[in-house]
């Protein structure tokens, strides 16, 4: 236990295991930028990309990197707009991982683009019937949110510190006091901040009437859910290894409480959700009640079972059994297995787009590949694979993601012990 | 106004893909695509028939059918609506182009495309010879290009190099806008059909099946209501259109 009669700041102190972490990343970093080099000198030729599977991993986790991104600033903003302080001690935490991760799904555009030099055109000559513009406005409003709404939590904090980071906001009671206010209405902003990212990310997809399932009402309201149940997966997991590691505190009730609720996210976008898109596919297209039924249970995918299973039924379990939620470790395990069930989630829904064509017939539609005189240039169905150049690619961007955070951790008032008395006074009467 | 569209009538294709390689050199097209493609309906692979050969006196099930395909410069098309820095746009005479310096190389077109018309420079492009061929300067490396309706040479006032090139005449390029011209009273005429209608996307060729038409008689490169070129030469494909 703490010592609740010092409620300043956690200070941050790294120790070796800090510094190899950080020394980690920067290599994962370095090595993204050299496949990335590589990428702009040969072409998008050297991913797995072709002119029948034209979107990839980039993309794949760009969906998954926004979703990560709503699980931190919704935990943050919507108890501070019901006037709450229960989830206090995680406000700042959760919107220094909602910036990392906005940043990387931003920064995940840039490789997939033929020509990012002319990125520029977005803000030249943007045609606000496209998806992407609306999607790219938002993703930009979005992180700039965040940057925003981090500094507010903090500044106070920073100032008491005498961080120039407070950029010359003072220390006073006054001003923590309209700091609050100020919360209040930018939590109001943020929660239809959130919904409006994930919708219009979903939307992106789900105006296509070119790309099989994807023209979908639901896909919208799904990139929602799966955005809780990541979003928060992704802020269980990294608190938890920043209580283990730093002196950041997470609670045990706390922990548990938002375990249940990963295990409800859960039910309602892999049970719910699924079962609403497959059931009326399953009927219209069978006839005898059990082939209705095996139609509407049985996947034909891979990247479905990976989903429903590992990434679905295994942590709706762990987090149903009461004894077992309040283990450390089942909570990490579900949290991590949650993110894991939304990566295949995202990359089953770009191979139900590409993976078959509208008009198959043969020869089919080239593929953008020359090998030389008498190579096969054609293709019928879509296949991927992403190479290691665009593995190396993500993986270095996503160390950027976790490197913001580490920074952000190291360098901003995180957690001050007073609110961590508070969330355990808060909440006791939840079991 | 002119709304440009074509009619193919697939009683007349013979699947020689002359329109598909006439296309690619017009155009300059990379040896890794094909803005112009020559289906086949019926069995696996290219030129093979569905069905089985007739044995024991009985009647064989054999039937095959082409289908040539490229952009449909749809009224309502989606890779234009998607495109988010206007680099694919729509002209006023209806032909959906795309501005090869302003792409950025998204690819959300391609995803947006229900016909997979579009096709992108994955690598350099490579053509045979070298420095390129047709009156179409190349395409770099990073953007997506695909079939224009040959809008250079609509502009000089010929027909596209496809529409020129087919031997059967089953290809016409004209104004959907104008009552009196073929492609016009072709659609009223015969039955034809648009792909993948169900999607809403308003393509502007036309197919014809079932019953043959007469085709339409060619006898230059010229655009259907224009005057006869002094520089059009009636018996190559290609000439001097734009760029």
């Amino acid at each position: 236990m703490e010592s609740h009669d010092s409620p300043g700041v956690v200070d941050s102190k790294f120790g070796t295991l800090g510094k190899a972490w950080v020394g980690f990343l920067s290599l994962i970093i370095f090595g993204g930028m050299v496949a990335w080099y590589q990428q702009l000198q040969t072409g998008l030729i050297v991913t797995g990309m072709r002119n029948v599977f034209s979107w990839g991993l980039y993309i794949m986790l760009f969906v998954l990197f926004v979703g990560l991104s709503a699980g931190g600033l919704i935990i943050s903003s919507a108890p501070k707009f019901f006037h709450s302080d229960r989830y206090e001690s995680l406000a700042r935490f959760g919107v220094l991982l909602s910036l990392g991760c906005i940043t990387v799904a931003g920064l995940l555009i840039l490789p997939d683009i033929g020509r990012p030099a002319r990125i520029y055109q977005f803000f030249v000559t943007p045609d606000f019937r496209s998806p992407m513009v609306w999607d790219f406005a938002i993703v930009v409003l979005y992180g700039l949110f965040n940057v925003w709404y981090l500094w507010l939590l903090t500044r106070r904090d920073l100032a008491a510190r005498g961080s120039a980071l407070a950029l010359g906001t003072e220390d006073s009671a006054e001003g923590r006091e309209r700091d609050k206010k100020v919360a209040f209405w930018s939590a109001a902003i943020a929660l239809p901040l959130a919904v409006m990212l994930h919708s219009v990310t979903g939307w992106i997809f789900a105006t296509q009437v070119g790309r099989g399932s994807w023209f979908s009402p639901l896909v919208a309201p799904t990139f929602i859910v799966k955005a809780l149940v990541s979003g928060l997966g992704l802020l269980l997991v990294t608190a938890i290894i920043a209580d283990r590691f730093t002196n950041f505190e997470f609670e045990t009730d706390l922990r548990t409480r938002l375990g249940k609720s990963l295990g409800v996210f859960l039910a309602v976008h892999v049970v719910y959700l699924l079962a609403a898109e497959r059931l009326p596919h399953a009927w219209a297209a069978n006839f005898d009640f059990w082939a209705i039924t095996s139609g509407f249970l049985i996947g034909e995918t891979s990247f479905f079972w990976l989903w429903t299973i590992p990434g679905g039924a295994i942590p709706i379990l762990l987090m149903a059994i009461p004894s077992i939620r309040k283990q450390a470790w089942a909570v990490f395990t579900a949290g991590a297995l949650a993110v894991f069930g939304v990566i295949f989630e995202g990359v089953r829904l770009i191979f139900e787009g590409y993976q078959a064509v509208n008009i198959n017939d043969a020869p089919g539609i080239t593929t953008g590949e020359y090998a030389g005189m008498g190579s096969n240039i054609w293709a019928q169905s879509g296949v991927y694979t992403p190479t290691l150049i665009e593995l190396a690619i993500t993986a270095g961007l996503t160390a950027v993601g976790a490197l913001i955070v580490t920074i952000g951790f190291y360098y901003l008032p995180i957690q001050r012990r007073d609110m961590v008395k508070k969330s355990i006074a808060d909440g006791g009467s939840d079991e | 106004m002119t709304n440009y569209g074509m009619v193919i009538d697939l009683e007349r294709c013979i699947g020689c893909n002359a329109c598909a390689v006439s296309c690619s050199e017009e155009n300059n097209v990379s040896m890794s695509q094909q803005w112009n493609r020559i289906l086949t309906e019926g069995g696996e692979s290219m030129d093979s028939p569905a069905g089985s050969y007739p044995t024991d006196g009985q009647d064989g099930t054999l039937s095959m059918n082409h289908l040539p395909l490229s952009c449909q410069h749809c009224e309502n098309a989606p890779c234009v609506k998607v495109c988010p820095v206007n680099a694919t746009t729509k002209r006023d005479d209806g032909i959906v182009e795309i501005d090869y310096d302003k792409c950025i190389g998204c690819r959300y077109c391609m995803a947006a495309c229900p016909y997979n018309a579009r096709v992108f420079n994955w690598d350099e492009p490579v053509t045979l010879p070298t420095d390129g061929t047709g009156n179409v300067s190349q395409r770099e490396q990073g953007v997506v290009e695909k079939c224009t309706f040959c809008s250079h040479r609509v502009d000089e006032g010929l027909d596209p190099a496809c529409t020129v090139a087919c031997p059967s005449d089953a290809r016409i390029f004209g104004d959907l806008d104008d009552e009196k011209s073929t492609v016009s009273r072709y659609i009223d005429q015969y039955e034809t059909d648009q792909l993948l209608e169900d999607r809403d996307t308003q393509p502007k060729t036309y197919y014809i099946r079932g019953e043959m038409s007469p085709g339409r008689k060619r006898s230059g490169n010229e655009l259907e209501g224009t005057e006869q070129k002094e520089t059009g030469n009636p018996n190559i494909v290609s000439t001097e259109g734009g760029d």
